[in-house]
């Protein structure tokens, strides 16, 4: 079914990639709370978290004109991922953790000035 | 009245994946991997998207043969009846480049369903959001080699003499199935019709019915033997 045209331009995807922990990950995976928790402890119903769409759009805009992580790519290391250092995390929270693992191990962004943003954004959102 | 109204329940803490989130997204930005425009244009463009104009497509077909011969020759030019342009969904370009809208037809001997072998290709721009189910490893894997096992376990039963075609969603086609029209709606309208013709119907896990819309809620069943006391 034409499958062969999904690898075009975006090197081999059938080699599974090993990745190893990041540690500003692991600490979001350690002790984050996943929606699912937090949507029972505050009595909601929607299955998905606020954040999921805004999630999804920096999938596709990263995968648009420029393409800077190929959406092939991604995915593939998505499943690597959620089968081995995310695999007790659930969807959609596995996505984005593996999406910022990508990306760390692209160069696109540097662990460290993720984990320095990640202070500086908690502090904005929890101020009153 | 006004001191009856309670407010919705809202989650009232902010997790360290939403930070995350925010994080690797103003990154992205500020590094020049996307624009926020270009993000608050898909995120309009994914906030907008569901089944319905799928579900019309199929509705349409049940009641006009012409548009019927349209959908399975032509699903392009077909969704554009139902309001979808493949070739321009979001209203500023294509995620991807895929374009080719195959409608598969349901006959009495025949049900497909549909897989993204590779990833989780799904035609997002007239069905909406795939269901997580649909990009897990186990579905993908399963569907293709033991369809009528893994329908089963949707509750989905193909008898023997039916035929199960798998269609293999990829980066130029994306596939849709309709239904045949259930049995019972024979006076309906359109939009009745519509109504029946759920997300599920149309990836080929689940049959229409005339008693089940897209928006009920589903039935629950208590557990025969239940945990936990409950």
């Amino acid at each position: 079914m034409g499958g062969l045209d999904k690898n075009a331009g975006t090197g081999p995807v059938n080699q599974e990639p090993e990745f190893s922990s990041v540690s500003v990950l692991e600490k979001v995976r350690e002790k984050g709370k996943v929606w699912e928790d937090l949507a029972k402890k505050y009595g909601v119903d929607n299955p998905d978290p606020p954040w999921k769409i805004n999630l999804d759009s920096t999938c596709e805009a990263l995968s648009a004109e420029q393409c800077a992580l190929p959406v092939l790519e991604r995915r593939n290391e998505e499943d690597v991922l959620s089968e081995s250092l995310y695999q007790d995390v659930p969807y959609p929270e596995r996505q984005l953790l593996a999406l910022a693992h990508s990306m760390i191990e692209r160069g696109l962004i540097d662990e460290d000035e993720l984990a320095l943003r990640m202070k500086f954004v908690s502090k904005r959102l929890n101020s009153a | 009245m006004a001191e009856k109204h309670k407010p919705a329940p809202m989650v009232d803490e902010v997790s360290d994946f939403e930070v995350l989130e925010v994080a690797v997204r103003e990154l992205a930005i500020e590094k020049g991997l996307f624009s926020a425009e270009d993000h608050r244009r898909f995120a309009e463009f994914a906030h907008s998207i569901g089944p319905l104009p799928a579900g019309r497509l199929v509705a349409k077909s049940w009641l006009d043969p012409e548009f019927k011969k349209l959908a399975l020759e032509d699903g392009f030019t077909a969704s554009k009846e139902v309001g979808i342009d493949w070739l321009n969904p979001t209203g500023f370009g294509t995620p991807s480049d895929y374009c080719d809208l195959r409608v598969l037809e349901n006959t009495p001997s025949v049900h497909h369903v549909v897989v993204c072998t590779l990833c989780s290709c799904y035609p997002r721009p007239i069905l909406g959001h795939s269901p997580e189910w649909y990009r897990t490893p186990n579905y993908r894997r399963r569907l293709v080699r033991w369809p009528r096992q893994v329908l089963s376990e949707f509750g989905l039963q193909i008898p023997a003499d039916v035929e199960v075609r798998v269609e293999d969603s990829n980066q130029k086609c994306r596939f849709m199935v309709m239904p045949m029209r259930p049995e019972g709606t024979e006076d309906w309208s359109e939009d009745q019709l519509a109504e029946i013709v759920t997300r599920d119907c149309m990836l080929g896990v689940a049959l229409p019915h005339p008693d089940r819309k897209a928006d009920d809620k589903r039935p629950v069943h208590k557990a025969a033997n239940p945990v936990h006391g409950h």
